[in-house]
């Protein structure tokens, strides 16, 4: 039986494909019956032509037959499909503005829509490029390794445990010293994250321990860069940081350490014991792999006793821990998911307005077409039929629209990729994936049906009870089209007024992070950052003569000023100390107040604009063996000494072994934005380097301001450096304006699309707006004409056309603004120094709307009132 | 293939067709026709269109095949014989349709004798 189906089936698909030749065969199959009809009714005596009609008779029809034939050895509901999609490709072809208009505006909802869906997939949706990533989770705060070894080893939730920290260290091998950098692992990282090495083999757990073996495994980049992929490279032995390792892996290409860039793994017990040695110092993401039946509340559940555990045994560096897991998927997407989401829900409205004219468009055609779908009803075509042939129409342009939009999305996502944000950073993998396609395809499809029905319906609406009243229905649909589509413009310009407002917001808000205060000059800096190898750099002394030379070669040119400091703002990097006030009642170990504490040398403060507002700067004489000073910020001035003096108090490092030493501080300067523009300082200090204790503080970054071009003295300044030291890296080049600028990349991101986003929304808005009014207005063309000819002076036609604008604005406003204050109120966690009910905005975006919907409703209006009143009255 | 009337009707159709190209040999559309409307005494009166979609069923069943050839006129005309799956198919339904005409012939005397 099933045997029979599936020849019925190919059967059927043959006929499908050879409908002509077929219809050829049964044209003369049939001719010849009718012959023989005939002939057979002449024999019973009948006249030729009563022989003929009386076959036709008993044959039913030629068409008729030939249809049902069809019909019988094919799809007949496909049949029917491709007669509509026929019949509409070419009536799409007859009426190419309509096409043209149909299709951009679908495609620059679905291209928009793809496009930002593109990213949200990558993000948000497609899991990591790890073995069962979802089973991979972090933990909110970064661990030091004897923590993370410990929890480990009390905890049962886990099948491995991996900490990663990066540095940088000079490399070598190349053509001149450059800095690499290095991700400090422990062995665990490996299983953890569910990836080993292509070639070679992971570090053992032997060979992770202090004083191990110097190993270490390259990236799949390092090694094309560096060493052209060569397979001879196990073994071979590289200098980093002054020391030699050795090669025993090589990681898949496509491999990152999520947030991490690495050109070579190596052990962090091996190659920074100092750290990995000292419970204090935070500074892992560690990545954990869940066992399989593990729940992420399990594993929370079975974290908090360890949180007291760790807390009461060292109180000095784990005091108020509290650990949270966060899944790894959601950690990476992290700081980019509310602006994602609120991309998403901007770009999804703009898809209504655009939907809206889409629905719109078919409806005046709809309207245009009534007479021919009347003749059609009244011929006795079906219902269903009608609004099928509508439907095929419509998503036969949402298709075209959407493969329109597909290619845009992709253009667009490459656009979006160069000028993404830092913290897009990590999502190299934006693509037209499965999932992209079939979000396109759904998004067209959907509104293909949606909007493709609202005209159908609105159609069949008229034809209700009269389907022969063909002239009479004229009126009826009109006015259920013209209502139907009133409300799509109110529901148009509320929705772009919203886009507007979110715009508006963004705008503003970055308008006014601009104009904030970063406590500094940023014009004319030019930075860069050097680190000092270990080898040759492991004591204080020796760090000074480089900084101080490599200050005196920079200073030496003329009309350049040159200083340094550790962290620089901006940078995203800071340390912070505990620290102790003299005098001050004692708190316990472990809760100690925090200070943000960067070391400087050189005329940092002159060189980077910042004010002094008390004491003095740093002299010469704060150098190695005198009083140890520091100049502390307004912010600690503050926090620590409200009002009154800091200058001479002391304070001391609340985690130091020996003796304590005791800094003075000599001076209060300006507060900086050090961590974003939009976020104040901490309280910091200030220490000289010359006077440093921390041998371990090996980097800095110069800052040089010149009068003149920046961009010309790096090469400069590259020489002054290599002049202290021939073998030292200079990295991070870059101007100070380009620093503060990629600190809002984000913001600019956000707003450059939410901006583009609005503004395509206002421009369809004012194209649906100014479609009705000059819909309506040639609909009244006559009614015009009359009331000219009865008087009517010109500027009342204005102010009748006028009117129906104004109110359909007045609508769309007030169900906008009402829209506004209750979505925007959503992003508010993305705006800076504006409230989301900012009524200035609110005002502005009002006013840009009503003019340009006035103005769409102007030019129709015009056209009205210098109608000719006879050829008006003429009009049909 | 829907709605019941036409259900029996086409079944019984597909079943006389199949019959009389059994019984004549290949015929073409307007000679199966014929000769259903002989056979019954002209009690039967079939659209002659309607042979044509049953035999595009039979056709693309495996039942009957087509063939063009020349009519009595010395036309081209498509001529339809049996197969031999149709045979089977036929000595089935013939069979069915006996058991089923038996059954309703003893219903309705069942019914008459009360």
């Amino acid at each position: 039986m099933s045997f029979t189906a599936a020849r019925v089936i190919a059967s059927r698909v043959r006929a499908f494909f050879k409908t002509a030749s077929l219809d050829d065969d049964f044209h003369k199959e049939l001719e010849e019956h009718l012959e023989l009809l005939t002939a057979d009714n002449m024999k019973a005596g009948m006249s030729p032509e009563e022989a003929r009609r009386a076959a036709l008779l008993r044959l039913g029809g030629i068409e008729l037959n030939k249809e049902r034939h069809r019909e019988a050895r094919s799809f007949p509901r496909l049949d029917a499909l491709l007669q509509d999609l026929r019949c509409e490709v070419r009536v799409l072809r007859r009426n190419p503005a309509f096409t043209a208009a149909g299709v951009l505006t679908m495609a620059l909802g679905i291209g928009a829509n793809t496009a930002i869906f593109s990213v949200v997939n990558a993000v948000l949706l497609r899991p990591l490029p790890y073995p069962d990533s979802q089973r991979l989770v972090t933990m909110k705060a970064n661990q030091s390794l004897l923590d993370m070894q410990d929890i480990a080893g009390w905890t049962h939730s886990y099948e491995a445990a991996g900490g990663v920290t990066y540095q940088r260290l000079d490399f070598s091998g190349g053509t001149e010293p450059v800095q690499i950098d290095a991700a400090l692992i422990n062995a665990g990282l490996f299983r953890a994250l569910g990836v080993m090495p292509a070639i070679g083999r992971p570090i053992a757990p032997e060979e992770d321990r202090f004083g191990g073996p110097r190993v270490v495994i390259l990236s799949d980049g390092f090694w094309r860069q560096y060493f052209d992929a060569s397979a001879g490279i196990l073994g071979r032995a590289i200098t980093l940081g002054g020391n030699s390792y050795t090669v025993i892996g090589v990681m898949p290409s496509g491999f990152a350490i999520p947030q991490t860039r690495a050109d070579v793994l190596a052990s962090l017990r091996v190659v920074y014991p100092e750290g990995a040695g000292y419970r204090g110092v935070h500074f892992l993401r560690t990545w954990w792999r869940l066992k399989q039946s593990v729940t992420l509340a399990q594993a929370q559940a079975e974290l908090e006793p360890l949180d007291r555990r760790l807390a009461s045994l060292y109180p000095a560096e784990n005091l108020d821990r509290h650990t949270v897991l966060v899944p790894a998927r959601e950690w990476l997407a992290g700081k980019s998911r509310p602006a994602l989401l609120m991309l998403l829900a901007a770009v999804s409205m703009l898809l209504l307005v655009a939907c809206a004219n889409y629905a719109g468009l078919l409806l005046a055609r709809a309207i245009e077409r009534q007479q021919e779908i009347g003749m059609r009803v009244a011929l006795g075509a079906s219902r269903s039929r009608i609004v099928a042939q509508m439907l095929t129409e419509s998503l036969l342009l949402s298709l075209l629209g959407g493969l329109a939009g597909l290619a845009l999305a992709a253009a667009g996502v490459r656009w979006l990729m160069r000028l993404k944000p830092d913290s897009l950073d990590q999502i190299s993998g934006v693509r037209t994936d499965v999932r992209v396609l079939l979000f396109a395809l759904a998004v067209a499809l959907i509104c293909g049906i949606i909007f493709g029905l609202v005209p159908a319906w609105g159609a069949m609406k008229s034809f209700a009870g009269h389907s022969t009243a063909v002239t009479a229905s004229r009126l009826t649909a009109t006015r259920a089209g013209q209502r139907l589509r009133n409300v799509l413009v109110v529901a148009q310009l509320a929705l772009a007024l919203v886009l507007l407002t979110g715009a508006g917001l963004l705008i503003k808000g970055l308008w006014r992070l601009h104009s904030v205060d970063p406590g500094f000059r940023p014009e004319n800096l030019l930075t860069m950052f050097i680190q000092l190898p270990p080898s040759r750099y492991s004591g204080i002394p020796a760090q000074t003569r480089f900084r101080r030379d490599l200050l005196a070669n920079m200073n030496a040119v003329p009309g350049i000023q040159a200083a340094m400091i550790s962290e620089l703002p901006l940078s995203g990097e800071w340390l912070f100390h505990s620290f102790v006030l003299e005098g001050r009642a004692p708190v316990p170990k472990g809760s100690e107040p925090e200070v943000q504490a960067r070391s400087i040398m050189g005329d940092y403060f002159r060189t980077m604009r910042i004010p002094l507002r008390a004491g003095r700067d740093f002299t010469d004489g704060d150098r190695e063996g005198a009083p140890l000073a520091a100049v502390v910020n307004e912010t600690f001035s503050r926090t620590y000494f409200p009002n009154r003096s800091p200058i001479g108090a002391r304070f001391r490092w609340a985690r130091e072994e020996g003796p304590p030493h005791w800094f003075t501080i000599v001076g209060v300067v300006g507060d900086v934005r050090h961590f974003a523009l939009e976020q104040a300082d901490e309280p910091a200090v200030y220490m000289s380097y010359a006077q440093s204790l921390q041998e371990w503080k090996r980097w800095m970054y110069i800052v040089v301001r010149s009068r003149g071009n920046i961009a010309a003295l790096a090469p400069l300044m590259k020489r002054a450096v290599w002049k202290a030291d021939a073998l030292v890296p200079v990295t991070h080049l870059r101007p100070m304006p380009d620093i503060m600028r990629a600190s809002t990349s984000q913001r600019r991101f956000n707003m450059l699309l939410l901006g583009i986003f609005a503004a395509v929304a206002l421009a369809l808005a004012a194209v649906g707006i100014y479609g009705v009014i000059s819909y309506a207005v040639t609909q009244r063309t006559q009614e015009f004409g009359i009331r000219m000819a009865l008087g009517a002076g010109r500027t009342h036609m204005m102010r009748i056309v006028l009117g129906h604008g104004t109110a359909l604005l007045s609508c769309g406003l007030a169900v906008g603004l009402l829209a506004s204050l209750g979505l925007t109120r959503l992003m508010s966690g993305l705006l800076f120094g504006v409230t989301s009910q900012d009524p200035a905005t609110l005002a502005t975006v009002t006013t840009v709307l009503a003019l340009v919907a006035l103005l769409a409703s102007y030019l129709p209006a015009r056209r009205a009132m210098n109608a000719d009143p006879t050829r008006a009255l003429r009009y049909q | 293939m829907s709605g019941d009337k036409s259900e029996i009707l086409q079944g019984t159709l597909d079943l006389m067709v199949l019959k009389t190209l059994d019984a004549m040999g290949p015929l073409h559309g307007y000679g199966i026709a014929r000769r259903i409307e002989q056979v019954s005494d002209d009690a039967l009166q079939v659209n002659q269109g309607t042979i044509y979609l049953c035999l595009v069923r039979l056709v693309e069943k495996g039942w009957a095949k087509a063939q063009w050839g020349a009519s009595e006129n010395n036309r081209k005309a498509k001529f339809y014989a049996i197969t031999k799956s149709g045979r089977k198919q036929l000595a089935r339904e013939a069979e069915n349709w006996g058991r089923v005409a038996g059954a309703i012939g003893r219903l309705l005397r069942l019914a008459s004798g009360r």
